[in-house]
């Protein structure tokens, strides 16, 4: 009996024990607006300042492409695979994209069920909106391209939705598969008479309407536009320039990143 | 996106006659013309607020167009488990939901419908819910019951254009929502000692405070609340003008078109969804902007488009308060003329 000196009754924890660390800046969370009132500057962040960008590619070693994205609180994992033959009988003249997102259980304040929910699907149609325009589905007849997004941590749904674009684009350019051109996407909140951009959760919450604009700056074309809440044309349309400019930006780390995984792959 | 399946050289063909010099449409219609619009309210006698709305049937047939049904029914929701979230508002919240009927859509499958739903309500939702079109009267006790106001969306079937339908028919049946009165009862033990008239543990109805230094009232918040006896079945959302249009712009290079048909649809690119409000006394203010489709744009068309749009929304906005204002004065006419016959 290998058992038998086991004594089932007593706590078997390590010798030592430790008080558990905590994130200083966790406990900063909720917590950087109180006080704020409508007027007031943004905290921490100019207006026009989006989060760093930590963007690498070649993340999930079986896919065909995949990137890892992370802005501070928000973190994104995109595989993509293909393309291949489409399961379904039907002939397609053009290909098609196939977009899936999860959301990770832990990935926000409040627990998201491991099932499918709503959001995905959403989150994954304006991912497939802001993409499809770049990809050359024209010539991939009868095939699919799947997209498999992993978001580990959201900070903010709209940003999220941005960040999410970026990695996409920068997965399928790794997977080789032909496009007009990368696209690239950011986020803006009007705050009062301010536009935010790359907004997080809390920043959401106080806006007024929220914009988000996906484009693709070697062409000079924009794929995707979505608002929601109350924002004036003038403002929105402000808002969508602010974007814009700061997607050349952007489009560079993009470029960056690719830069340096084709030269890791050639040394 | 559910097309249905139209061939290249029909494709062709429609693309071709849109962009031609000058364009020729299936039905004879000018690009920025709309297909007839029928409004009815009122048709569903145990919602709060309903709406039938068709578009597109021509004058000499009984059927056909975009037919949509919309229902809004309220209901008492206990809102003290996430009062302290919303601190500020009153409560009451908007919740909207599109089922599309499988005999409109027959050549998609049960999962594809549902997705379809889904799209629908997620953009009815992000418009009609967001708390800058809350209205203010949904609150019934402030911080514990509010009303609950669903608003459903029957799609009975789908001749195109079913966005600009959808929110017509939306804003429609929520003009048309009545809420009904309340009044904020609470339990008191009578503790006056000149009440003796009346009996010890009546419920005391809190009408007009007594005397204005009563500051009891706001300390102790009211327990329930009863629906009152009035002669009509309650009072109109509050800010019911705000309530939005959406216009749908159809776009090829160079050209747009207005209320594009199933086959239009099916051979047009990309589509700018533009939601336009107009709450009185202030300008006109966009409530959501979607881009559909595979094509791509510029920044500056977009700009173009959403000023084009501004203004067939308010020529859009102010036909159908004309029709809506017509449709109440027919109700309670009809009414009258119901009530003195019954004399």
């Amino acid at each position: 009996m290998a058992q038998g000196g086991f004594d089932r009754r007593r706590v078997h924890g390590p010798n030592e024990s430790f008080q558990p660390i905590f994130d200083d800046d966790y406990e900063e969370r909720g917590a950087l607006y109180k006080g704020w009132q409508l007027g007031q500057t943004r905290r921490k962040r100019r207006a026009e300042d989006i989060r760093p960008i930590f963007l690498n590619t070649g993340f999930i070693k079986q896919a065909n492409g995949s990137a890892y994205i992370e802005t501070e609180r928000t973190k994104i994992a995109c595989a993509v695979y293909g393309p291949r033959q489409s399961k379904s009988s039907a002939y397609h003249e053009a290909g098609r994209l196939s977009v899936e997102v999860k959301f990770a259980p832990f990935s926000s304040l409040v627990r998201r069920a491991p099932i499918r929910d709503a959001e995905d699907r959403s989150v994954a149609n304006l991912v497939q909106q802001a993409i499809a325009p770049s990809v050359r589905l024209d010539l991939l007849p009868k095939s699919v391209i799947d997209i498999f997004i992993t978001v580990i941590e959201c900070d903010g749904i709209e940003s999220c939705v941005a960040a999410a674009t970026v990695a996409t684009s920068t997965s399928l350019a790794k997977a080789g598969i032909e496009m007009f051109g990368l696209v690239v996407s950011c986020a803006g909140a009007v705050v009062g008479d301010d536009v935010w951009l790359d907004p997080t959760e809390e920043e959401t919450q106080l806006a007024s309407g929220m914009l988000l604009c996906a484009c693709m700056p070697a062409l000079g074309t924009t794929t995707s536009v979505r608002q929601t809440g109350r924002v004036f044309p003038a403002k929105a349309f402000q808002s969508l320039q602010l974007c814009q400019e700061r997607c050349v930006e952007i489009h560079h780390i993009v470029a960056q990143a690719l830069h340096e995984d084709e030269n890791e792959s050639n040394s | 996106m559910a097309f249905k399946a139209l061939s290249k050289s029909e494709k062709a063909y429609i693309q071709a006659s849109l962009q031609a010099q000058s364009p020729l449409r299936g039905d004879g219609r000018s690009l920025h013309q709309f297909r007839a619009v029928t409004l009815q309210t009122g048709v569903v006698p145990i919602a709060n607020g309903s709406a039938h709305l068709n578009l597109g049937r021509s004058s000499d047939e009984s059927m056909g167009g975009t037919e949509i049904l919309a229902a809004a029914k309220l209901e008492v929701e206990d809102i003290s488990a996430l009062g302290n979230s919303g601190g500020s508002n009153s409560g009451g919240r908007i919740v909207c939901s599109v089922s599309c009927s499988p005999a409109a859509y027959s050549y998609l499958s049960a999962t594809a419908l549902d997705d379809l739903q889904h799209d629908y309500s997620t953009i009815l939702n992000d418009v009609l819910s967001h708390a800058s079109l809350r209205p203010p009267n949904l609150g019934i006790i402030p911080g514990r019951k509010a009303w609950l106001l669903s608003l459903d969306l029957m799609v009975l079937s789908d001749a195109g254009n079913i966005y600009d339908a959808l929110f017509m028919a939306a804003r429609a049946a929520l003009w048309d929502t009545r809420v009904p009165r309340t009044r904020a009862v609470e339990y008191r033990p009578d503790n006056k000692k000149g009440g003796g008239g009346k009996g010890g543990d009546e419920m005391d109805v809190d009408t007009e405070p007594q005397s204005g230094l009563d500051t009891r009232r706001a300390k102790a918040p009211a327990a329930d609340f009863e629906l009152e006896d009035s002669w009509d079945d309650g009072v109109v959302l509050g800010g019911r003008d705000a309530w939005p249009v959406s216009v749908t712009l159809n776009l090829f290079p160079g050209v747009h078109f207005l209320d594009a048909t199933t086959q239009e649809e099916a051979a047009t690119p990309l589509r700018l969804i533009l939601i336009f409000s107009y709450p009185a006394g202030s300008p006109a203010a966009l409530h959501g902007m979607h881009l559909l489709g595979t094509g791509d744009t510029g920044l500056a068309q977009i700009e173009s488009l959403v000023k084009d749009g501004g203004k067939y929304a308010l020529q859009m906005y102010t036909s159908l308060n004309a029709n809506l204002k017509d449709e109440e004065l027919r109700r309670t006419e009809k009414a009258r003329l119901r009530f003195s016959a019954a004399r």
